[in-house]
């Protein structure tokens, strides 16, 4: 596999981190060039601190990172020519239009001006921003804001991007118009990291995606690979009265309202389904979400913080 | 980046910062007026008239030094408020551009001011080559060093109120107590010495002499001359080693 970003045995420990607290620890990962690669994890689980460093926004603390082949401490230099990044909270100028956000941004990065101005109405088109093209920044929503970001990296030349949590903010019509826009810069053979509390935007953009907790690596796949590592990978609702006994046979229960949520394997959840048809139950069955993958591994929600985030405090009380 | 690249990014960051804003606020130019012709309003109106040359030509110092307060704000502020500042390392813009287009930015503001007490220079008769050599000169070397000591500070700060907190303190340093609006002969012997310190008592020193306010040898031209150009370079170099562009 051809890397874009590889990344071995990555640890970064903060200045001001309390003591054995590492905001990445032995973090080994490949993205792929020409994908998209998702990053998910809670608040504070590693991924800003991830992006950060690949980005070369940050050192670490040691282990190696190379982005195009090109390590990344040592070669910073040549890394930034072929890169682009939103950060996460970011905000654009706020006294520039939205068309001298993405043109100035492109002429910054050395396009020259021509360039810049096509490629600049081709990302406002393509994210619904052309109407706003002369309306100042001071007067966007949070949404637009974060849109015209993405309008900006999206038409820079960078072979590689970062978008750390791109689409925070956004409705959900805006939110499909940047995943639509992601898709078709992926499509240019370029390579997009992207982080994400959005499992359902990670499941629907990621060729292949990495699960991180405390700084740590728990899985990493495509979202099929990640399907098959766990132990129920089928996941049955059930809404009538059953005996919870009865069914807690077949894997794992949860009450929901109105009935359960069953994690089972594939044997178990067709033979469930069969007897609760059986029965008149209402009932629906399916792959596990990525949200479920999600809490059997971490054992937590995403919304849920980290106790990582301490690391990530750190870096704020010193950043 | 090839130097034509460079100097694209570097001219884009200038119109970005300093061009741009003016256009959407004009207070900001204003603002920059504000300081150094009040300061040469109450030394006139204290001296009687006495030290109005010396206003003249410490209110352009000070419009110069105020170049470096004004970026150590923005550059505070866009790198934590708007991360700006990450969006550009992760770029192919380097840190010397960066530094160099947002001095030039600032720059731009300053120049109304700057036209100001070039008027009154001309006014006074003192425009000949080799003042005009001499002037030039000086304040772009404190352009350098105040624009590298902004971002070396800048790179440190945590927040855009710590920015607040240092101006005062870096114009009493640079400008009230050094002797730019006033002969050195003015200060008691312990405080001359004490003014030796700041760079900017060289840049008064080398102006005042060029025009002949104050007695100037040749020999205290070059090592005034001397002085602060390796306060300059001192400062080039801490910014270089010092400065944080990507964070530890």
């Amino acid at each position: 596999m051809d890397s874009a970003i590889h990344a071995e045995h990555l640890r970064k420990v903060y200045p001001h981190a309390p003591p054995g607290v590492a905001a990445l620890e032995d973090l080994t990962l490949d993205v792929p060039k020409g994908r998209i690669y998702g990053l998910i994890g809670r608040n504070g689980a590693g991924k800003t601190t991830f992006v950060r460093i690949a980005a070369t926004q940050l050192e670490y603390t040691s282990g190696t990172i190379e982005v195009l082949g090109l390590d990344v401490g040592r070669e910073a230099r040549r890394v930034r020519a072929s890169i682009a990044c939103i950060p996460q909270e970011s905000r654009p100028l706020y006294f520039l239009n939205v068309d001298e956000v993405v043109y100035l941004y492109l002429k910054m990065r050395g396009l020259d001006p021509r360039d810049a101005r096509r490629r600049t109405n081709d990302a406002l088109a393509e994210l619904s921003l052309t109407e706003y093209a002369k309306r100042s920044v001071q007067r966007l929503s949070g949404g637009l804001r974060r849109r015209v970001l993405c309008a900006m990296v999206l038409a820079s030349d960078a072979d590689v991007l970062f978008l750390d949590e791109p689409t925070t903010g956004l409705d959900p019509l805006a939110r499909r118009e940047v995943w639509e826009a992601i898709r078709r810069t992926s499509r240019e053979h370029r390579t997009l990291l992207l982080t994400t509390h959005y499992l359902d935007e990670a499941e629907a953009l990621s060729a292949r995606l990495a699960l991180v907790e405390e700084g740590r690596l728990m899985l990493e796949g495509t979202p099929a690979d990640l399907r098959a590592r766990v132990r129920y990978p089928y996941r049955v609702t059930v809404q009538a009265p059953f005996p919870e006994e009865e069914l807690r046979s077949y894997g794992r229960v949860s009450r929901i309202e109105g009935g359960y949520l069953v994690f089972a394997r594939e044997q178990d959840a067709r033979e469930l389904a069969r007897l609760a048809l059986e029965r008149g139950a209402r009932l629906s069955m399916g792959p596990v979400s990525l949200e479920d993958i999600f809490l059997e591994v971490v054992g937590r929600s995403i919304e849920e913080d980290t106790a990582n985030s301490r690391a990530e405090e750190a870096e704020s009380e010193y950043a | 980046m090839s130097t034509r690249n460079r100097l694209r990014s570097l001219f884009t960051l200038m119109v970005l910062n300093g061009v741009i804003p003016i256009r959407t606020q004009p207070l900001y130019v204003v603002n920059l007026l504000a300081s150094p012709l009040s300061f040469l309003f109450f030394i006139y109106i204290v001296s009687r008239g006495h030290l109005l040359l010396y206003g003249i030509l410490g209110g352009m110092i000070l419009t110069i030094l105020s170049v470096g307060t004004s970026l150590q704000s923005d550059l505070t502020h866009y790198r934590h408020d708007l991360k700006f500042q990450d969006v550009v390392v992760a770029s192919p813009v380097e840190a010397p551009t960066y530094i160099a287009g947002m001095a030039l930015s600032e720059l731009v503001y300053s120049l109304p001011a700057l036209a100001v007490f070039v008027v009154l220079f001309v006014y006074e008769g003192w425009a000949t080559p080799f003042t005009t050599v001499v002037v030039t000169g000086v304040l772009l070397l404190v352009w350098g060093f105040a624009s590298a000591f902004a971002f070396t500070l800048a790179t440190y700060f945590q927040d855009v109120r710590e920015t607040f907190l240092f101006s005062p303190i870096i114009s009493l340093v640079l400008t009230v107590l050094p002797p730019v609006y006033y002969p050195i002969s003015a200060l008691p012997a312990w405080a001359q010495v004490a003014a030796r310190f700041s760079p900017t008592t060289y840049a008064a020193g080398l102006v005042q002499g060029a025009v002949g306010l104050a007695p100037l040898s040749f020999s205290e031209g070059l090592i005034d001359w001397f002085v602060l150009g390796a306060f300059t370079a001192a400062l080039f170099l801490i910014a270089a080693f010092k400065a944080r562009w990507r964070d530890p």
